[in-house]
């Protein structure tokens, strides 16, 4: 087990090494650089040239990548050109937000989502099965921020229940309560996708797990029929829903941009676009690695769960 | 609700299976309907009198919709929302459609690479893969956009890269199973051209992948358009795409909803039709859901006589244990019937051993589990007969009685020990598990019970076992778990469907005499089902021989085994082979039993027997006595008392 | 048959409904609404910094308007001078010496006396390389101050700024924030992070900056123009405009900054809120590229300006939140517009004859399009909208979008060989910045100028290096007068709109107007 962590952990490394080099080509790709951004419409070619040797961006690409990446090892992820504050504040904070919305997000679509694909599956063929495939399949097929903009529009415009946008309130606030008002609708109108995309698959685990030999073993030894299906069967399917649980949280974290961007949520998504468009080179560096991280992270963790549930693939 | 017997949505003539069919056709028919109306729509845009997309108007901006002229409205440069619509929609589909293609082709070449090529270049392609992955996509989306300028054609490109690593994973992982399957290598040897290979052997083998997984991705390709022309990444001004519209609208969205709910339902409905159709595709194009396998049984399974049997009261003697009368099950897949069980009669009487013998496909299995309603609903049906267990119809019984008597009075010990076990739990908590349902035991005394039990099958280390899991056994051990499982409750009957075939021949000896002397202990009567009449003739009191859902032959052992009156039984017993007797020819019965949707009229083994007659093709045959305790279903018996 | 749910899930299921069903329960009112004497400010971004002489962007300045003062300020609703932190000045003859004489018995929110040495030390540190703190920057704007050669403090209430040659701009510029005077012993204790600490002499004083969700400034009891009446004010970062509104309506914010115009209409029929509009020193125009292709040709360029209907486009396009443009120069900066100067009328006819005139009937534009930025306004919108005008009156125009940034890198660097026109919109602080930088042959784009579509007359570029040395404003205007009329017949530009900023207040905010110098200035704002 430990073994298996120990390689899973450092296979990460090449993966950073080489997403790290992808961001820095790519960022020297990308027309315009960060002193055009940061001085706007006085960029002038020389006011350009200045800045540029000021924020050391007139050295050659490759020992800029050595400089970052040496005093990444220091533990440094540099300074942001466009906000003035050290990488790491930054990227941490917003990712901070990011996982509240993404972790709730989760949470949601992982119990909705297994939820409704259990219920999905034991009902097959009724009008449960139909409706819980049917409203499934709307979720899918919504596009989110369209849903977002929606829900603005009813519940913060119109009924005024929750408040349109940000993580606390303005003023005073800053309180769980005032958390979870903000959360509602960003952490919902993410789930949704998702939350469809694990009930569709843990309604077909479900299906195929309950036509196995030890359900009917199960059955046969006469196990009341609420545990055969919600401890034998649940067991077997998550198995194989979890490593999708897997993905979507990288799903959920990588398409949180737009509901960050509708919501005003301050997450690390839309930090990344903003960086993106400042050519804020290190930003989007130390960006990327903390989501590709998590990314990795959490497959890991979902191979670790996975292996937990099932010692077969221990 | 607890009336097993009487589900909500009782099966019509066709079946669950067929309701199953028309349900998802239905909503796959939808979706077919719905796109093939959004796309001749789109093609016919250019044909129908709409003003131009992109004429401007600003006098007549956010006209609302309904207005002569611009039913749908206009948006904030008065352009006509319809016009916009249509034109919109058949950017976006292209968009998405190409897309999709575009990440196919790629993401298949380099699964199929990889998959088939395997070992260094295999590594390499996966690792590049999981980097573009573990890149947050929408951000990929957006540094390639940026990269190459927007446009619609970038996005293209933008959104067919973040795609690829979906197909390159799946369309690996089934190339990876067929490049090691046999007539690979046979073509492999044969000195074919890898590329020869790939293409003309393996590719037709991954198509259908290909295609489940194109149709599950051009909805959510047609959304991730939308969504970079929603960020203003996508089609450029004046065009107009499904995405963009949603942008602009978005502005106006509180003083003019219907500029960005309009594009907005377009996306939706596209998107659904989209996906509506692609789980039709998908479940044509999947092996295991067109067999309509992929069905969830229910707790127990259906019961649909249109009348009890008629009692045979006439039964001398003690009141067995089990009788069984008139039983028939069915399997309605599709229009199609399989008639599995056509009317078996059974008697089982305390303590004693009856062997069931068939060759595969011939019912016996499916009668042992018809016994408490076992067999698979869908697709199985009991459709008439009676099954009497100490006195009372088991086909008329609640959820919780017929719970009381699974496990508990009767018990089953089925074939394969390997997936009849759960496979994530120790056996020791699936044996505490089968204690604690029938017997109110302290968890402590249930765990000390499981472990007397475990002995009791003669597993060695019975305690430190109790914390193995089922594939941590060997075979052998497995199947004594089974049996000490099915024993924990002292059950009357023990169902026993071939238990031995899965294993060794010298544990299958092993095995068999566990089961026999600990049945006789606890004076257990057994149902033994199996194929090979060595094996009843060690265990069974009396066997009854089944031959296409019927029975064809019953008696006692010795009897039968010295005398068999049916020539279908006198067949079973050549095909026996004999210990030391290598060289005796094991006689395979010629030909294949007949398929049970349509069975010929008279006797089912006419056409394999070598005795048949012209008579034997005729009327229904009855199972009748032809000695004491001896019955056949014959019109020219190989042995009769008479 | 039914199965109910196993009671664990149940239970949790119904926890969730109730949690759901706890959160959308209406709050009372006092929670929905913003506190008395907050005032909650939608900004269009996080700010950058809240160092004065390290930001750009008129959302930093929003604040720092705020928590700093200058020498000098721009008299309320009016882009003219009036004295600040120095009581006085004087201009030596030759127009290189200035002599301020401050305000005495001020202190930063520190607790720092504000002296001459203040002065010396926030020019010096932008200024001079040499200077210890001078690596607390970049200092992005600090070529608004490029000749001045040095700053001395004569006494701790007076300060002489030496430039190397007459520079008119000069007061306009001290009281851009680039010129709002810092405390030295902040900087000195923050170094880098002084843009997170700061320290000045406004009417407010920071309080807190919780990244991405607001910065609230506090009170100032000691201001030396009496303390302001609301205890606080908080910043909001609403990068969306769309949400900005949907705050709004939703009582979740008290005063909104650039307003889409479409969402002007809901709140000024409302007796809710307070539509605020006010002219700024802002153009927008078409850059045309004068060195090669249809616009090379006078009669091109004039056909453009005259294709392009900016009436219908002020008046749908942007809903009246601007103003037809005549020429190169704002009306806001009163004084120096030339009022005689009428804007091109629209006539698609004259426009046909100029092209057919010119023999490029049906010649094809390359159009750069930016998807918004700075001034941009509706950017996508208006460039279609003119798209469609241009093609009625035979020129093929193909629009190209791109982000800000990438926009701004394509622009600047000059047209030739990639496009025929570009959107561009400019605000600036005095008549002089816009033309100088942007007309004149010296500031070709390889001269580090911004005149990317190469327009080149030696007329213009003497009138306006000679309006740039006069200290006499009445000198200065009238050769800002002929240098318009000059540019108007040249059309290097398609004229196109004048901006009138806009802003929305709740109706329990008092006292609120909008500067002509996009500044917010919130010391006389009360909201009970």
């Amino acid at each position: 087990m430990w073994l298996f962590l120990g390689k899973r952990l450092f296979a990460i490394v090449p993966i950073l090494l080489g997403l790290s080099i992808l961001v820095f080509a790519m960022m020297a790709l990308i027309p315009g650089d960060p002193a055009t951004a940061i001085l706007g419409s006085y960029a002038t070619p020389e006011n350009v040239a200045r800045l540029n040797e000021q924020l050391g961006l007139d050295r050659p690409l490759p020992q800029q990548y050595l400089i970052w990446a040496g005093n990444l090892l220091q533990g440094d992820l540099g300074r942001s050109y466009a906000l003035n504050r050290p990488v790491a504040h930054e990227v941490f904070e917003r990712f901070g937000a990011t996982l509240i919305l993404a972790g709730s997000a989760l949470l949601l679509c992982a119990f909705f989502g297994l939820l409704a694909g259990v219920v999905a599956a034991v009902r097959q063929f009724r009008w449960t099965d139909r409706i819980v495939t049917l409203v499934v399949l709307v979720g899918i097929s919504t596009p989110s921020f369209w849903l977002g903009l929606l829900m603005i529009m009813l519940f913060a415009v119109h009924l005024q229940w929750l408040p349109a946008s940000g993580m606390y309130a303005a003023y005073g606030g800053g309180d769980l309560p005032d958390l979870l008002r903000h959360l509602a609708m960003p952490a919902v109108t993410l789930a949704v996708v998702a939350t469809g995309v694990i009930a569709r698959l843990t309604r077909t685990a479900m299906l195929e797990v309950l036509r196995q030999d030890y359900i009917r073993t199960a059955r046969a030894k006469g196990v009341p029929e609420r545990r055969v299906i919600y401890r034998h069967a649940f067991k077997a399917a998550l198995v194989t829903v979890i490593p999708v649980l897997g993905i979507q949280a990288g799903f959920v974290i990588g398409g949180a941009v737009y509901i960050e961007t509708v919501f005003q949520w301050p997450g690390i998504g839309r930090m990344l676009v903003n960086a993106i468009s400042t050519r804020d080179l290190l930003l989007v560096q130390g960006g990327v690695l903390v989501v590709a991280v998590s990314y990795v992270l959490f497959n890991l963790a979902a191979d670790i769960l996975q292996a937990l549930l099932d010692p077969r693939l221990r | 609700m607890d009336a097993v017997s009487t589900p909500t949505v009782r099966p019509k003539p066709g079946g669950r299976s067929g309701l199953r069919l028309l349900v998802r056709n239905r909503l796959a028919a939808f979706g077919l309907v719905l796109l093939a109306v959004l796309l001749l729509v789109a093609l016919l845009t250019p044909l129908l009198p709409l003003p131009d997309p992109d004429a401007t108007a600003p006098a007549d901006r956010l006209l609302p919709p309904g207005t002569p002229g611009h039913w749908l409205g206009t948006d904030h440069l008065g352009r006509d929302l319809l016009s916009r619509l249509l034109w919109g929609s058949r950017v976006s589909i292209a968009v998405g459609v190409s897309a999709t293609l575009v990440a196919a082709f790629f993401g298949s070449l380099i699964g199929l690479v990889a998959g088939y090529a395997g070992g260094r270049v295999d590594n390499l392609l996966m690792r590049s893969i999981d980097l573009v992955m573990a890149f947050p996509y929408i951000l990929l989306a957006l540094t390639i956009v940026a990269v190459l300028g927007p446009g619609l054609l970038n996005a293209l490109y933008a959104i067919a890269v973040v795609n690829i690593p979906f197909f390159a994973r799946n369309i690996r992982g089934v190339t990876l199973g067929l490049a090691r399957r046999e007539f690979v290598a046979a073509a492999r040897l044969s000195g074919a051209r890898p590329a020869t290979l790939l293409f003309g052997e393996i590719l037709p083998s991954v198509w259908p992948t290909i295609v489940v997984t194109m149709s599950t991705t051009l909805g959510w390709m047609i959304l991730e358009t939308a969504g970079l022309s929603f960020l203003g990444l996508g089609a450029q001004p004046p065009q107009a795409d499904l995405g963009s519209m949603l942008g602009e609208g978005r502005k106006l969205l509180f003083t003019a909803p219907h500029v960005s709910i309009i594009p907005g339902v377009m996306i939706f409905l596209l998107v659904i039709s989209v996906n509506l159709l692609g789980d039709g595709v998908r479940d044509y194009l999947d092996p295991r859901l067109k067999a309509g396998a992929l069905t969830a049984p229910v707790a127990a399974t259906a019961v649909q006589r249109d009348r009890p049997a008629d009692r045979a009261d006439g039964s001398e003697g003690p009141d067995p244990l089990l009788s069984v009368a008139g039983l028939q099950t069915e399997f309605h897949q599709g229009d199609r019937i399989h008639r599995a069980v056509g009317g078996v009669d059974l008697v089982l009487h305390p303590g004693e051993r009856l062997g069931l013998v068939g060759e595969s496909g011939s019912g016996k299995s499916v009668t042992a589990l018809s016994l408490l309603r076992l067999v698979p609903t869908p697709p199985g049906i009991i459709v008439g007969g009676e099954i009497r267990f100490a006195g009372r119809d088991t086909l008329g019984l609640s959820a919780r009685e017929l719970r009381q008597l699974r496990g508990g009075r009767v018990s089953y010990i089925f074939q394969d020990p390997l997936s009849t076990l759960h496979p994530l739990f120790p056996v020791g908590d699936q044996l505490v598990e089968a204690l604690h349902t029938h017997q109110d035991l302290s968890s402590g005394k249930a765990r000390q019970r499981a472990v007397e039990l475990l002995e009791k099958v003669q597993i060695p280390g019975a305690q430190q076992r109790m914390r193995a899991y089922p594939h941590e056994l060997s075979g052998g051990m497995r199947q004594r778990v089974c049996i000490a499982m099915a024993l924990a409750n002292r059950p009357d009957l023990v169902v026993a469907d071939e238990p031995t075939t899965a294993l060794d021949v010298t544990v299958q000896a092993q095995i068999l005499e566990l089961l026999r002397s600990l049945a006789a202990e606890q004076n257990s009567a057994v149902l033994f089902i199996t194929h090979d009449f060595g094996v009843v003739s060690e265990l069974c009191d009396r066997v009854a021989v089944m031959y296409a859902g019927r029975i064809v032959e019953q008696g006692p052992t010795e009897e039968v085994l010295s005398a068999p009156a049916h020539p279908y039984t006198a067949k079973l017993i050549e095909c026996v082979p004999v210990l030391g007797e290598s060289d005796r020819k094991v006689e395979a019965i010629p030909g294949l039993p007949p398929a049970v949707d349509e069975l010929p009229a008279g006797c089912h083994f006419a056409d394999r027997c070598p005795f048949a007659e012209d008579q034997c093709r005729r009327g229904e045959l009855a199972l009748e006595n032809i000695g004491r305790d001896r019955a056949a279903r014959c019109r020219k018996p190989l042995w009769s008392e008479a | 048959m039914l199965q109910p749910l196993p009671p664990a899930m149940g239970r949790l299921a119904t926890a969730l409904g109730l949690a759901l069903v706890f959160l959308m329960v209406p709050p009372t009112p006092s929670e929905a609404r913003t506190p008395p004497n907050v005032l909650v400010v939608a900004q269009i971004a996080e700010p950058k910094s809240l160092d004065p002489q390290t930001v750009t962007a008129v959302n930093d300045f929003r604040i720092l308007m705020n928590l700093y003062d200058g020498l000098v300020r721009y008299r309320p609703g009016s882009l003219e001078v009036e004295p600040a932190l120095a009581e006085s000045w004087e201009i030596s003859d030759d127009g290189t010496e200035y002599t301020f004489h401050l305000r005495e018995g001020i202190t930063f929110h520190d607790g720092t006396p504000f002296d001459a040495d203040a002065v010396v030390f926030t020019f010096d540190r932008m200024l001079d390389e040499e200077h210890p703190y001078h690596d607390t920057g970049p200092f992005p704007l600090s070529f608004f101050f490029g000749s001045v050669v040095n700053v001395e403090a004569l006494d701790p209430n007076t300060v002489r700024f030496t430039l190397a040659e007459p520079y008119a701009p000069f007061l306009s510029n001290l009281a851009y924030p680039t010129g709002l005077i810092v405390s030295p012993a902040a900087v000195r204790e923050h170094g880098k992070e002084f843009g997170r600490n700061p320290s000045g002499t406004g009417a407010f004083q920071f309080g807190e900056w919780r990244a991405n969700e607001r910065v609230v400034v506090e009170r100032n009891p000691d201001y030396w123009e009496g303390a302001p009446p609301l205890e606080a004010v908080v910043f909001r970062p609403i990068t969306d405009a769309n949400t900005r509104v949907a705050e709004m309506l939703s009582g979740g914010i008290d005063l909104m900054v650039e307003v889409p115009p479409d969402a002007l209409g809901r709140f000024s029929g409302s007796p809710d809120y307070s539509v605020h509009e006010q002219v700024g020193p802002h153009v927008w125009f078409l850059i045309l590229n004068m060195k090669e292709g249809p616009t090379s040709d006078q009669r091109v360029r004039q056909a453009i300006n005259y294709a392009i209907d900016k009436q219908a486009l002020v008046e749908n396009v942007l809903q009246g939140t601007a103003e037809v443009a005549a020429g190169p120069v704002a009306p806001a900066f009163s004084w120096a517009y030339n009022e005689d100067l009428e804007p091109y009328p629209y006539d698609p006819e004259l426009a046909r004859d100029l092209i057919k005139e010119a023999g490029y009937e049906g010649a094809s534009l390359t159009f750069y399009v930016t998807e918004g930025g700075s001034g941009m306004l509706d950017p996508i919108a208006m460039g279609t909208a003119i798209q469609a005008d241009l093609e009625a009156v035979g020129l093929e125009v193909e629009i190209e979008t791109y982000e800000w940034n990438t926009f701004l890198g394509k622009v600047n660097p000059g047209l030739e060989g990639k496009a025929d026109m570009a959107e561009m919109a400019w605000m600036t602080n005095d008549p002089d910045t816009l033309p100088f930088l942007t007309l004149r042959t010296g500031a070709f784009p390889a001269e580090g100028g911004f005149n990317s579509g190469y327009y080149s007359n030696p007329e213009v570029d003497r009138l306006l290096e000679q309006a740039r040395r006069s200290t006499d404003r009445d000198e200065r205007a009238r050769l800002y007068y002929e240098m318009q009329e000059i540019v108007h017949e040249d059309a290097p530009w398609a004229f196109v709109a004048n901006w009138k900023q806009n802003a929305v207040t709740s109706e329990r905010v008092e006292g609120f107007g909008l500067e002509p110098s996009f500044f917010l200035l919130l010391d006389d704002v009360a909201k009970p």
